[in-house]
């Protein structure tokens, strides 16, 4: 039983985690009908951003909510720039072409970042791995079952930054006009623009709210896992995706849910068999879901008028 | 009284809450032609969606010669012996027209295994043995393979003479001035060797001279080939023309059926076409186009 | 494209192309066999060749987005591998060892290129149904899986790899299989198949109302590549000592990507070149780096962001490749026709 119990919590923090990058991918999904390969690596390079911030001020020895706040926002802020800079001049002229083109380029970019920032040059971090500061001092804060199971103030705390940050998309997405205008987009953008709605600025709105999201992601991960290397997006990355179509491409809520059902799945399926199994299961169960119920969870089939 | 080659028996269908077409009937056989009108979104280009197997009709059947067709895919309807071309033309824009209409023409190869009946397990796998077997022989490169791509090649030359298109033979699609790439669209169409045409908007875009040869060419292919024509089409003219029966549609209904003189002059028809004020304002006037 | 197509029939024509390269080959292989640096580049360079020219059916000449094309190379490289371990000891009698090795060996790589054929069906039939970008991830994964499931296995030798793999290949070998994988890419660019599948490349739907079944199509495409593909893995399966998941990683899968886009999707020739080039343009650079020293990081670490790079830039200028869809055998007989007309 505390070992199930064990499971369920790294698997909702996973999931979690997982959540704040497939959001990404589902609303870029969603105005512009592009899997975004690059996005992973855009967290990779949050998560290098603040891991920048937290080495150079030597936040480890002093943790403080200052430190905390700091490491996300720099790293969120940069990363919305770098989404931003990335949907303008790689993305952007590419958006009457067919999509291919636009999927191509965005291997190209995942590839350039990850295998970039694999170099051993100038302030490239190199290959292996490097410990991230612990910007939050670890204590136990609830064992179970005579200690055999322990929260950590860790999990807690990235559990409820992470409910912030969904709340906070909802709310966005759903109450604000930036939110109506990029479902709106979302639906075909051509006619929202003819609606009179910016719709280069609101897609370059939703690249940057993805990408900081992203860095959040990124930061939390650091958090649990402590090491971070260069292709560490890549993995994630990928994962989020899967979740993102689990739950139904483009469909806001339904990310959240296929990356908390993946993150689940993945820990238990792990925990009972063996690590070496955890990179299969996401593809696994994403054939799976394919197969079954290719839509999603929460999608809808849409058919193509012709 | 020939058979009935294509027949749409109260077909529906409703994307959501919409009801793009109700309750639709049609009926083809040899050598009509017949017309499809109605104001812009009445459900045409959906109806022509429906009987191709693009969409399954919610409700309602659709029948090509006497096989009940619906839920087909649209490959297999067309192999039955229905061919298209589209409002939006749908040529193959990187081909050359030659093989645009190659594409269309597809061989008659003895198979390995002969299928009996193409929907069930084992007519599948039949079907594949013989496509891989196919690929073999074009790998291969064997003899008998050689002969039916010249006869493809042959028949593919004489769709665009048909067509007046031979000059154009080696071009890309796409470098065709815009009254040709429709010709070539209904070259390719012929080159399935349907026995119903459905034309879908094949005028638009034309000067009134190529309407006029639009409309003699499209009799010649009715008389050539024995087919029965369907044609979606806005311009008055040329569907009070050529049409020998008329449905007209609007929002997704049928509000009249008849030869054209009667649908003209129909109440219902000019309403959906003008407005009824227009007709307050011009009550002895009857005739449309 | 040009049109394209035969003119009569005859069994010359069909095999004229074979009767000219099995000569030819037959007498290049014992140069090569002396120089065994020339030996093993021209080998990777040969099933890089392989592996272009197969994935070029899918993604260039059928439009569609494969990108685990590794994961068919593992599984043909394994089952290939395994097939020839188990018959190490074998010699069919009455024929001079060579011979009887080279037999084996080519049983082995049919049995490596049926065996991913069969999961190139398997992954094909069910996600080619789905749009289009599915099928991406789907391949993505596919490859992960093969990768994860060799880790896990031990008869494939886990993470550390399988030894023991005879290493049969000869140069005749591989050049022979890439012979026969630009032949049948051309054959089948030049017949009623190819027009289909670049039909579904340009419009899925118009071609689904010409008759063109294009689910079936895009999946024999995908079987037909995948088979070379296993090809390509059972060649390289026997000519590097141990045989590692390592080498069929999603980076291979990318490589093999880079090399049909620069070559332009679609384009044979483009692939071939494009394999040739970034095959060999590292090796080439790889002494020079030694020299000079990028700040410790070698000629495989930098190749993969530029890798990346390459295809941003050439996805923003130049998107159709090299080649774009033009091949040498159509571009040829024109060229050669005006220059004789400028002599005459």
């Amino acid at each position: 039983m505390a070992d199930f119990v064990q499971h369920l919590i790294n698997g909702l923090a996973a999931g979690t985690i997982y959540a704040l990058v497939a959001l990404g991918y589902t609303m870029v999904y969603g105005v512009l009908q592009l899997i975004n390969f690059a996005h992973g690596d855009v967290m990779m390079v949050g998560t290098f951003m603040g891991y920048a911030v937290a080495k150079s001020l030597k936040l480890d020895l002093h943790p403080s909510l200052w430190g905390v706040l700091l490491v996300f926002g720099v790293s969120m802020g940069g990363c919305a720039v770098i989404g931003f800079l990335i949907e303008r001049f790689a993305y952007r002229p590419l958006r009457e072409k067919p999509r291919l083109t636009a999927l191509i380029t965005a291997i190209g970019i995942s590839f350039l970042l990850s295998y970039g920032f694999q170099l051993d040059f100038g302030f490239l971090p190199g290959a292996s791995p490097h410990a991230f500061p612990e910007i939050i001092e670890p204590a136990e804060w609830l064992p179970l079952f005579g200690g055999e199971v322990v929260i950590r103030n860790t999990q807690v705390i990235s559990f409820l930054i992470a409910l912030l940050l969904m709340v906070g998309l909802q709310y966005l997405v759903f109450r604000t006009r930036f939110g109506t205008a990029m479902r709106a987009v979302s639906f075909d953008h051509r006619v929202a623009g003819l609606m009179g709605i910016p719709t280069d600025r609101i897609i370059a709105g939703t690249f940057m709210l993805g990408s900081a999201l992203a860095a959040g992601a990124g930061i939390l991960y650091a958090i649990k896992d402590t090491a971070v290397q260069p292709l560490m997006g890549l993995y994630v990355g990928l994962k989020a995706f899967v979740a993102a179509v689990i739950g139904g491409i483009g469909h806001v809520p339904g990310a959240v849910a296929g990356a908390l059902l993946l993150g689940l799945v993945e820990e238990f399926v792990v925990g009972y068999t063996a690590s070496t199994w955890r990179d299969a299961v996401a593809f696994g169960f994403l054939i799976i879901v394919l197969l079954v119920r290719p839509q999603g969870l929460f999608g809808r089939m849409t058919p193509e008028k012709v | 009284m020939s058979d009935v080659l294509l027949k749409a028996d109260r077909a529906s269908i409703q994307f959501g809450g919409l009801r793009a077409l109700t309750d639709f009937s049609l009926e083809i056989r040899q050598g009509d032609l017949r017309g499809l009108i109605g104001p812009n979104g009445a459900g045409k280009t959906t109806a022509f969606n429906v009987l191709t197997g693009v969409y399954r009709p919610t409700s309602g059947d659709v029948y090509v010669g006497a096989r009940r067709v619906n839920g087909k895919q649209p490959h297999q309807i067309n192999r039955l012996g229905l061919a298209r071309t589209f409002q939006n033309i749908r040529l193959f824009k990187a081909l050359t027209a030659l093989d645009n209409v190659r594409v269309a023409c597809l061989s008659d190869t003895a198979p390995l295994f002969p299928v009996r009946d193409a929907a069930g397990l084992g007519g599948r796998v039949a079907a594949a043995c013989n496509n891989y077997y196919d690929w073999w022989r074009a790998m291969l490169l064997t003899p008998g393979f050689q002969r039916e791509e010249a006869d493809i090649e042959r028949r593919a030359s004489e769709l665009l003479e048909v067509m007046g298109l031979s000059h154009r033979r080696d071009e890309h699609a796409r470098n065709l001035p815009y009254g040709e790439q429709r010709r070539l669209e209904i070259a390719r169409a012929l080159g399935t060797r349907p026995k119903v045409l459905l034309l879908d908007e094949p005028a638009a875009g034309m000067n009134t001279r190529e309407k006029a040869e639009l409309m003699v060419l499209i009799r010649q292919l009715r008389d050539r080939f024995g087919l029965g024509i369907l044609v979606i089409e806005h311009d008055m003219k040329l569907v009070m023309g050529i049409c020998e029966h008329i449905t007209v549609l609007d929002h997704g209904e049928t509000i009249a059926t008849g030869d054209p003189q009667a649908v003209r002059a129909d109440r219902k028809v000019i309403e959906a076409y003008l407005g009824d004020s227009y007709l307050e304002t011009h009550p002895a006037s009857g005739a449309l186009a | 494209m040009a049109n394209a197509g035969p003119a009569s029939g005859s069994w010359l024509k069909a095999a004229l192309p074979l009767l000219v390269a099995v000569p030819l080959l037959a007498a290049l292989q014992p140069l090569v066999s002396t120089m065994p640096f020339a030996l093993y580049i021209s080998s990777i360079v040969g099933v890089n060749i392989i592996l272009a020219v197969s994935l070029n059916i899918v993604n260039g000449m059928t439009g569609q987005f494969s990108i685990g094309h590794a994961g068919f190379m593992a599984v043909g490289a394994y089952a290939a591998g395994l097939f020839s371990l188990r018959v190490k000891e074998l010699a069919i009698s009455g024929l001079p060892p060579m011979l009887s090795d080279q037999l084996l060996l080519v049983a082995a790589l049919l049995v490596g290129g049926a065996v991913a054929a069969v999961f190139g069906f398997m992954v094909g039939l069910p996600s080619l149904r789905l749009r289009g970008d599915y099928l991406a991830i789907v391949t993505l994964g596919f490859g992960e899986i093969i990768r994860v499931v060799v880790q896990n296995t031990d008869v494939l030798g886990r993470a550390l790899g399988l030894s023991g793999v005879p290493q049969r290949s000869t140069f005749f070998m591989v050049w022979l299989w890439v012979f026969a994988v630009v032949l049948v890419a051309r054959r089948v660019a030049n017949s009623s198949h190819g027009r289909s599948l670049w039909a579904i490349r340009e419009d899925e739907i118009a071609a689904e109302a010409m008759g063109v079944n294009t689910t079936a199509y895009k999946v024999r495409a995908f079987v037909i590549s995948a088979f070379f593909a296993g090809v390509a893995g059972g060649l390289f399966a026997h000519f590097v000592p141990i045989l590692n998941p390592g080498s069929f990683t999603w980076v291979k899968s990318m490589e093999v990507v880079v090399m049909i886009v620069a070559g332009g999707l679609g384009s044979t020739t483009g692939a071939v070149l494009a394999a040739v080039v970034l095959t060999l343009l590292p090796e080439a650079l790889r002494t020079l780096f030694n020299q000079f020293g990028v700040g410790g990081s070698s000629v495989d670490q930098v190749r993969m962001p530029v890798y990346g790079l390459l295809l941003v830039v050439l996805m923003l200028g130049r998107p159709q490749g090299l080649f774009g869809t033009t091949e040498v055998w159509d571009v040829l007989p024109r060229w050669m026709a005006r220059m004789k007309k400028r002599l005459a």
